[in-house]
C-alpha cells in the first residue's frame, strides 16, 4: 500500500511535469507533426524500443541472480572508494537544511524520472527519428553496462558505511521512498551512479538537439547537475560513483553513435531516414 | 526396535571436518556454493613481512545492522590511529556468515551472536574439536587444551560445581580473547497498538511470542473498550482496517530477507535466531519460562542411574502429524538425531554435521526406538540440565530429509570437499509439525504461514501449555521484507504491517514515540555483539595482540552511544546468565580489557606504546609493520 501510494504520487507528479515541459519547450509546429507519418516513425524506432525493453527485462530477470553472482565473484570496492575520497560526501552535506533536503529529495525522485521521460516524449514529436533512436540506444547501454558493473563491483553507498558521519537524508525523511528504491534495486549497486549516468546522457543528447529544443537543453543541463548533486547530498552515492556515472554517460552516448554509424544497421533498416544530428542540420 | 549402532560407536563429531563441505549453509542455495572457489581473493588482502599490517573488518552494512557497522568503523578508526591499515568491508549478512562460519575467510568481523539459553553453547563455540565445523562452531580457530577439558567437564556438572568451572572457562577466554564481547542488546520493536501481545517473557519475536499474538482489528465486532485506540487509528492517513488484506492476518516486517529465501532450519548462514523456522518445526521439549518442558513429547522419564550416565524415555504425543498429513513417529525422532550429527547418514568417509543443532545433538550417545511412539535417548557424561538442551532441536520428517543425505550435485564444483544436499537445500516448501504451516513464499518479498489445524496445541490440557492452548488467534502470519529499520516503521505506521519482527535501530525511537498508534517494545536479550578474530591469521594468533585490539574498543561508549542506552556493556559471553564469573562482572569499567582512552576518544600515544611494549614494530612514519 505504501508502495502503491508512493508510486501513484510519483507518476502523477512526473506526468504534470512532462505536460508543463511540453507546453514550455515544444512549439505548435512540432506538436502538429506528432500526427504526421506516425507509422513510419514507429517502424523506425521499434527495434530500438525493443533493445531497451530487452535490456530492462534482462535487468529484471538477472537482478537476483546477478546479486548472488556479484557476492561470489564481485570485488567489494566500498572500502577502496572510501580510501580514495574519504568523507567528501559529509562535506557536501554541510550545507544541509530541511528545506534543501525536501528540494533535493524532489530532484532525486521526481526530477530524475522527469529527466528520463521527457526526451522520449519530445523526440517522438520530431519528424526525424534519429534523436529518439539514439536516446533509446543510449538508455539501453547505460543499463546494460551498469548491470555489468554492478555484477563486477560490490559497492555500498556512503550512508551504509558512514551512518553517523553521512546523514541518510532521503530515506530518513521519506522512508517510503526506500521501499520503492529497494524494489527496483539493491543497496550494493552504488557504483556507478545510474542516476548520474542517465541524467548526463539526457543532457548530452539535449545538447545535440539544442537548435530544436533550446529551452530543454538549458533545463536538462541544470537539472542533470542538480540530480548529480542530490545523489551525494542525500548520502546515497559517493563522488566516485558520480564520476563513474558521468564516464558511463559519455561512453553510452559515444557507443550509441557508433551503433548508428554501423553499416549493418543501415542494411537492416534500409528505409531509415538519413542520419542527421544537430550538428548536421547546422550546416 | 532399532539400535543405532553407528551412533554409539562414534561420537557425533570426532574429527575435524572441512568447512567448505558445508558451504551450503548459504542461504541462497546452489549458487552460493561457488563461494568457496574464490578464496584466492583473500590473498590480496594479506600483508607481507616488512609492510604495514593490513586488516579487513567485515560487518553487515548500516541498512542491515547499524550497530555492528558503527562498531566496525570505530575499530577501524582506532586501528588506523595505532598505525594499522584497517578497512571496513560491509558485507550482506548471508555472505558475512558464510565467510566467517564456513569458509574462514576473514581477519576480524563484527556481528551479533544469536541468543543461547544454556551455557553449554560455549562448548561448540570454543572447543578445538570444532575448528573445522561449519556453523557457530569455533569460527575463530581457537585452540586451548585446558579450555577443551573444562568445556567437557562443565557438561557433566551441575549447580555450584558447574558454575565454578564455567567461571574458570570465562576467565581463560577473557585472557585469550578469541573474541571480544562488547555488549548485550535490548531489542527494540515497534508494534501497532492494534496487536495484543500475549506471552511476553521472550518478547514478541519468539516462537511463544508469535503463538500468543492476537489482533484486535480482526474482530468484526467493535470492542467498546478499544474505542479510544480506534479513534487515533482513524486520524492517521491509512487506518489498518481499510488497507489490510484479511488473508495476510498479522504482518510483521523482517529487515533481514534471508528467511524470505531459505527455510532450511539447519542453515547457519541463513538463520540467526531461527524464530521463523521454529514456528514450522517443533521440538520434543520447549523452553517455557526458563525450563525445558514437554512439547512434541508429551512426557519423559529419566532412568534412575548415575547422575551423568543418563538415559531418557520419551513418548511422542498421540496423533502428532506432519503438515503433509503423515504421522510423526519414533522413527522421525531417531532419524533427526542421527541426521543432525551426520547429514550423510554414514555414507561419507567423514560425517557432515548439520551447521545448526549438531552441537546439541552431540550430547547424545545413542537413540533407540522402543516402539512406534517411544524413543530412548542415551547420553554420555552429561548432566540432566545440559541433556535437556538436546530436546530443543527441531524434529525433522524422515520421509522428506532422507532424500537429502546424498552428495549435493553442486558440490562437485568444489572438488576438494563433499557436501550433502541437506545443508545446501533452500527448503522453500517446508514440511514440519509445528503450530504454523507454510502457505506461500514470494521470494525476497513475503512469507505467509497459516495455523496448522491438526496441531496438538489446539487441544491440550497440560497446565504448562495452557497459555498456548486453543491454537493461534489469527488466520495467517505474514513476514514481509523491509529494506531498513526506518522503512519497517513506516510500514507499521501506514498500516501495512502490525509490527517490526526484527529489532529496529535505536535512532528510530523518536519516530515511534511521536506516533500514538505505535507501541515501543523493549526486550533484554542474551544476544551479544562481539568482535571475532581469526586466530589462524597472524598477528591474530597472538593473544597479547588480540587483548590490545580489544583495548581499542570502548564498550561503555558503544552501549551509551551506538546502542543509545538500549544495551549493557559486557566482558563475558555469559554476562546475562547466572553463571557469570564474578570477576568479569561489569563494574563501571571493563574488568579485562579497559579502553585506552575515555568517552570514545582513544589515547593514541598510550595505545601505540602498548603495542610497542608487546613487541610490535613501527616504521619512522608510524606504521605498524608485519614481522
Amino acid at each position: 500500500m505504501v508502495l502503491l501510494q508512493f508510486l501513484g504520487k510519483l507518476l502523477a507528479g512526473v506526468l504534470v511535469m512532462v505536460a508543463v515541459g511540453g507546453w514550455l519547450f515544444v512549439d505548435r509546429e512540432h506538436a502538429a507533426a506528432a500526427f504526421d507519418q506516425p507509422w513510419r516513425r514507429l517502424r523506425e524506432v521499434t527495434p530500438h524500443i525493443l533493445v531497451l525493453l530487452g535490456v530492462l527485462a534482462l535487468n529484471r530477470v538477472f537482478r537476483n541472480l546477478g546479486q548472488e553472482l556479484s557476492w561470489m565473484l564481485g570485488w567489494n570496492v566500498t572500502g577502496l572508494i572510501y580510501a580514495i575520497e574519504g568523507e567528501f560526501v559529509a562535506l557536501v552535506q554541510v550545507v544541509a537544511t530541511p528545506a534543501l533536503t525536501v528540494f533535493f529529495s524532489f530532484v532525486y525522485l521526481y526530477g530524475y524520472v522527469f529527466l528520463a521521460t521527457f526526451p522520449v516524449v519530445a523526440y517522438w514529436l520530431l519528424a526525424d527519428t534519429d534523436p529518439m533512436q539514439r536516446t533509446l540506444v543510449a538508455y539501453a547501454l547505460n543499463y546494460a553496462i551498469g548491470l555489468v558493473c554492478y555484477t563486477l563491483f560490490i559497492a555500498f553507498g556512503p550512508r551504509n558505511l558512514l551512518p553517523n558521519t553521512v546523514q541518510e537524508l532521503l530515506y530518513a525523511t521519506y522512508p517510503q521512498s526506500q521501499i520503492l528504491t529497494s524494489t527496483v534495486n539493491t543497496n550494493t549497486n552504488a557504483f556507478p551512479s545510474l542516476h548520474t549516468s542517465v541524467s548526463v546522457t539526457v543532457a548530452l543528447l539535449a545538447r545535440r538537439t539544442r537548435d530544436v529544443y533550446p529551452g530543454w537543453f538549458k533545463l536538462s543541463t541544470v537539472l542533470a547537475g542538480l540530480v548529480v548533486v542530490s545523489t551525494m547530498y542525500l548520502g546515497i552515492h559517493w563522488a566516485t560513483d558520480v564520476v563513474a556515472g558521468a564516464v558511463l554517460a559519455v561512453v553510452s552516448v559515444r557507443l550509441a553513435d557508433r551503433y548508428h554509424d554501423l553499416s549493418w544497421v543501415w542494411q537492416a533498416f534500409p528505409e531509415r531516414t538519413r542520419v542527421r544530428t544537430a550538428e548536421g542540420r547546422n550546416d | 526396535m532399532m539400535a543405532d549402532e553407528r551412533q554409539s560407536e562414534r561420537p557425533a563429531v570426532t574429527e575435524p571436518i572441512g568447512r567448505r563441505r558445508a558451504l551450503g549453509l548459504l542461504g541462497s542455495g546452489a549458487l552460493g556454493l561457488l563461494g568457496g572457489c574464490f578464496g584466492a581473493k583473500d590473498l590480496f588482502e594479506r600483508s607481507d613481512p616488512g609492510e604495514q599490517l593490513s586488516v579487513a573488518i567485515k560487518s553487515p552494512p548500516a541498512d542491515a545492522d547499524t550497530r555492528a557497522l558503527r562498531i566496525a568503523r570505530f575499530l577501524a578508526t582506532n586501528l588506523t590511529a595505532v598505525g594499522i591499515n584497517a578497512t571496513v568491508v560491509p558485507t550482506r549478512r548471508e555472505t558475512l556468515m558464510r565467510d566467517v562460519l564456513v569458509n574462514q575467510q576473514f581477519d576480524v568481523y563484527v556481528a551479533p551472536f544469536p541468543e543461547c539459553d544454556d551455557p553449554d553453547f560455549l562448548r561448540p563455540l570454543f572447543h578445538s574439536r570444532y575448528t573445522d565445523t561449519a556453523g557457530w562452531y569455533n569460527p575463530f580457530g581457537f585452540e586451548d587444551g585446558d579450555v577443551d577439558s573444562l568445556l567437557e567437564l562443565q557438561r557433566r556438572q551441575d549447580g555450584g560445581q558447574r558454575r565454578r568451572t564455567l567461571g574458570t572457562i570465562q576467565e581463560k577466554l577473557a585472557r585469550a580473547q578469541p573474541l571480544s564481547v562488547l555488549a548485550f542488546v535490548d531489542e527494540l520493536r515497534a508494534l501497532s497498538s492494534t496487536v495484543g501481545v500475549g506471552y511476553g517473557a521472550d518478547g514478541i519475536h519468539s516462537k511463544l511470542g508469535y503463538l500468543t499474538l492476537s489482533s484486535a482489528t480482526l474482530d468484526t465486532v467493535p470492542d467498546p473498550t478499544a474505542g479510544q485506540t480506534n479513534g487515533t487509528a482513524e486520524t492517521r492517513t491509512a487506518a489498518p482496517s481499510e488497507t489490510r488484506s484479511p488473508a495476510d492476518g498479522i504482518r510483521m516486517t523482517l529487515t533481514d530477507n534471508r528467511a524470505l529465501k531459505n527455510l532450511n532450519p539447519l542453515s547457519a548462514a541463513a538463520r540467526d535466531d531461527g524464530v521463523v523456522t521454529s514456528l514450522l518445526y517443533d521440538s520434543l521439549g520447549q523452553r517455557i519460562d526458563g525450563r525445558v518442558r514437554p512439547w512434541l513429547a508429551d512426557s519423559w522419564t529419566w532412568s534412575d542411574e548415575s547422575p551423568v550416565e543418563v538415559s531418557l524415555d520419551l513418548s511422542i504425543r498421540e496423533g502428532a502429524t506432519w503438515h503433509d498429513g503423515t504421522d510423526v513417529d519414533a522413527t522421525d525422532v531417531a532419524f533427526t538425531y542421527r541426521f543432525l550429527s551426520d547429514t550423510s547418514m554414514g555414507a561419507f568417509d567423514s560425517p557432515v554435521p548439520a551447521p545448526r543443532f549438531s552441537g546439541r545433538a552431540s550430547l547424545l550417545d545413542a537413540v533407540e526406538t522402543l516402539d512406534s511412539n517411544t524413543v530412548r535417548l542415551t547420553f554420555d557424561s552429561v548432566s540432566r540440565p545440559v541433556a535437556r538442551q538436546a530436546l530443543t532441536v527441531p524434529i525433522l520428517p524422515a520421509h522428506v530429509w532422507e532424500s537429502k543425505t546424498g552428495k549435493a550435485l553442486v558440490g562437485s564444483i568444489d572438488t576438494e570437499e563433499t557436501l550433502t544436499e541437506a545443508v545446501v537445500w533452500a527448503n522453500r516448501n517446508p514440511v514440519g509439525s509445528g503450530p504454523l504451516r507454510f502457505r506461500r513464499l514470494q521470494p525476497q518479498e513475503r512469507l505467509v504461514l497459516e495455523p496448522f489445524a491438526d496441531h496438538f496445541l489446539t487441544d491440550v490440557t497440560a497446565p504448562h501449555l495452557k497459555p498456548f492452548a486453543d491454537g493461534v488467534d489469527y488466520d495467517a502470519l505474514t513476514f514481509r521484507r523491509a529494506p531498513s529499520s526506518e522503512a519497517a516503521i513506516s510500514l507499521v505506521q501506514n498500516g501495512d504491517a502490525e509490527g517490526t519482527g526484527l529489532g529496529v535501530a535505536p535512532s528510530s525511537i523518536p519516530t515511534i514515540g511521536r506516533d500514538s498508534s505505535l507501541d515501543l517494545s523493549v526486550t533484554p536479550t542474551r544476544t551479544f555483539y562481539h568482535v571475532g578474530y581469526n586466530t589462524r591469521r597472524p598477528p591474530f594468533d597472538d593473544p597479547a595482540f588480540r587483548r590490545l585490539v580489544a583495548r581499542l574498543l570502548d564498550k561503555a561508549y558503544f552501549a551509551e552511544e551506538v546502542f543509545e542506552g538500549y544495551g549493557k556493556p559486557a566482558a563475558s559471553p555469559l554476562a546475562r546468565h547466572d553463571s557469570l564469573a564474578s570477576q568479569l562482572a561489569w563494574d563501571g569499567r571493563d574488568p579485562v580489557a579497559p579502553f585506552f582512552g575515555e568517552d570514545g576518544r582513544l589515547d593514541t600515544d598510550r595505545a601505540r606504546e602498548a603495542f610497542r611494549n608487546a613487541g610490535y614494530r613501527y616504521t619512522a612514519e608510524g606504521e605498524l609493520v608485519v614481522s
